[in-house]
């Protein structure tokens, strides 16, 4: 099939909608589809190929935050040329009711459209404002897709139509291979943890201090610290004598991400606050560590109700360690989680994430092309 | 003069109003027929994966309510609206799919039991998506400017499709890729014949989370 996919926020600024967009433009092409993909960017060098320029995005605070806005007349004329010159079969915008790209390809094409729609903002005022102005383009979009459930309620709530839900998926390519960083593949037992080191909700707390009851049953045991935050209040807290055991790397690259995965014998997830989905531990899964995660609904799902991955109670740090020593002194059970982790990997694999994608395709596709509207 | 002035602008402005009305409506008549379209085929679709499962079988009643769906597909295809007798036919069908004679014998031919209920899955989204399109026009047909001018032309109001197209509860291979969505089933249409015995879980695909919808 021949698809366009817009996407709203600039390419070069680090963002999950530009992430879901690429990995998915990636796994269409690898099934032998055509791709297009308009987007803002800052430095048109770091476009892929498939990617064509819409213009650079305006920066506008809104919101506490910096929204990135792009709706000129030139993109417009971009836009257009774009819809006219490919030719597509489908086009799939991503988070139109964000006023850029997608939202322009929505009001200047006609056929079949396909959004997806990615955030979960239960009272955006910006939404309620806008539904009236929305509405004709959206009136034209032929299927919906959410990437959560609370993505999917957020849309049912301001827009009252429904969307069919398809997850994230996860580049499982980029994890399988990993290997360990330098230094961590001598086979000493080392548990990973990655996420931000001083937001509570990601319990790095309750994971140090479950460490000394770890280290009284496995000698050598070690903790590897991935993520951005304050390393120097952090260490400040340990105490002495497991200084030596916990190595706080600070913030690290996407493409070292997998290579702390594979650091690990076990990769802990220990959130204290209700996550919408585990991606990370599915990241994890991909690369072949065994997981041990705190018992909340999401990861419990994720983890096959404990099978794909060890539970233990939220915030109980005595049952953290005993389960990290149970993981790591048997190989075995080990082996048996990793196992089944990659099977549910599977599932959630982009490969398999874009074909459910292009099922909806061809579902609305028809005979029917891409075209410029009629205004 | 300048009364002219602004009388014209006026017109034209309503007009050209008007006008871009009367378009969104074509656009929605024509997405509501587009698809209508689509969902008459995947009826079509689960209706011969159903027939082709009750032959393999020999399950009468399924084969039975598969042939009494059928007679309905020439009309539909030919572009004949989906009514009431429609609904009642694919309302029996799906119940028959349900049923658990389809499930023991699933269990021996596990491909076709997944053709059925990947069938079945892509119904339920086709069924969506018209629903959406027929609601969308309704909207805007509804609007007072619309129908005292009569921008609608002569086309009659599109109907609902009303069918209790929920899917039926098996065990399946892990995991449910959509959680808490009526529309769960993998409608990639891949074979996926791994389905292993699991107790214990709830099977809560596509059950009774669409309010209003299924009846």
């Amino acid at each position: 099939m021949k698809i366009g996919l817009a996407c709203p926020y600039t390419w070069d600024v680090p963002g999950g909608v530009q992430v879901h967009v690429r990995d998915l433009a990636e796994a269409l092409l690898a099934a032998g589809h055509e791709v297009s993909v308009i987007t803002p960017v800052d430095d048109e060098q770091t476009l892929p190929s498939y990617a064509v320029d819409a213009g650079r995005a305006l920066p506008v605070p809104y919101n506490g935050s910096v929204a990135r806005l792009l709706m000129g007349p030139v993109s417009a004329a971009r836009v257009r040329r774009w819809l006219r010159e490919r030719d597509f079969d489908v086009l799939h915008v991503h988070e139109p009711s964000a006023p850029s790209v997608s939202l322009l390809a929505c009001m200047l094409a006609d056929g079949p459209i396909v959004a997806t729609f990615h955030t979960a903002n239960p009272r955006s005022r910006f939404l309620t404002a806008a539904q009236g102005a929305l509405q004709p383009s959206f009136e034209k979009l032929r299927a919906r897709i959410a990437v959560s459930e609370a993505a999917r309620r957020t849309l049912v709530e301001h827009l009252g139509a429904d969307a069919i839900l398809i997850p994230n998926g996860v580049a499982v390519q980029h994890f399988v291979d990993a290997q360990p960083l330098p230094g961590y593949d001598d086979g000493r037992p080392t548990v990973a943890f990655l996420g931000r080191i001083d937001e509570p909700r990601k319990g790095l707390d309750v994971l140090l201090a479950a460490m000394p009851a770890l280290a009284a049953r496995i000698d050598d045991a070690r903790l590897l610290v991935a993520g951005p935050g304050d390393a120097a209040a952090v260490r400040a807290r340990l105490e002495p004598e497991l200084r030596s055991r916990v190595d706080l790397l600070g913030l690290v690259s996407d493409a070292d991400k997998p290579r702390v995965f594979a650091s690990g014998q076990v990769y802990c997830a220990p959130n204290t606050g209700q996550e919408s989905f585990g991606i990370v531990l599915l990241e994890a899964m991909a690369a072949g560590t065994a997981v041990v995660a705190s018992d909340i609904d999401a990861f419990r799902r994720v983890l096959d109700d404990g099978r794909a991955g060890r539970l233990f109670d939220v915030g109980d740090p005595a049952q953290l360690a005993a389960t990290l020593a149970d993981v790591l002194t048997d190989p075995a059970g080990a082996a048996g989680l990793v196992r089944r982790g990659r099977e549910v990997v599977e599932t959630y694999d982009w490969r398999t994430i874009a074909e459910r994608i292009v099922g909806v395709y061809e579902m609305i596709s028809g005979d029917r092309r891409v075209s410029l509207a009629s205004t | 003069m300048t009364v002219l002035v602004v009388v014209v602008a006026l017109v034209v402005a309503i007009a050209t109003y008007l006008t871009w009305l009367a378009r969104r409506l074509d656009r929605l008549a024509a997405r509501v027929s587009d698809a209508g379209g689509g969902l008459v085929t995947q009826l079509v679709a689960r209706a011969d994966a159903a027939a082709q499962l009750a032959e393999r079988c020999g399950l009468d009643e399924l084969a039975a309510s598969a042939a009494r769906a059928r007679v309905s597909y020439p009309a539909l295809l030919a572009g004949a609206p989906l009514d009431a007798a429609v609904e009642l036919a694919e309302n029996a069908l799906s119940r028959a799919l349900r049923s658990a004679e389809v499930a023991a014998a699933g269990q021996r031919f596990p491909i076709e039991l997944h053709a059925v209920d990947s069938g079945a899955a892509r119904v339920a989204l086709a069924r969506q998506f018209h629903n959406d399109a027929v609601r969308d026009q309704r909207a805007l047909a509804g609007r007072r400017v619309v129908r005292v001018l009569h921008l609608s032309g002569r086309r009659s109001p599109p109907g609902y499709f009303e069918i209790d197209d929920a899917l039926p509860v098996r065990e399946e291979p892990w995991p449910r890729l959509v959680e808490g969505s009526a529309y769960g089933a993998d409608i990639s249409g891949r074979d996926n014949p791994a389905r292993e015995d699991r107790p214990g879980r709830d099977g809560s695909l596509g059950h009774g989370d669409r309010p209003g919808l299924a009846s």
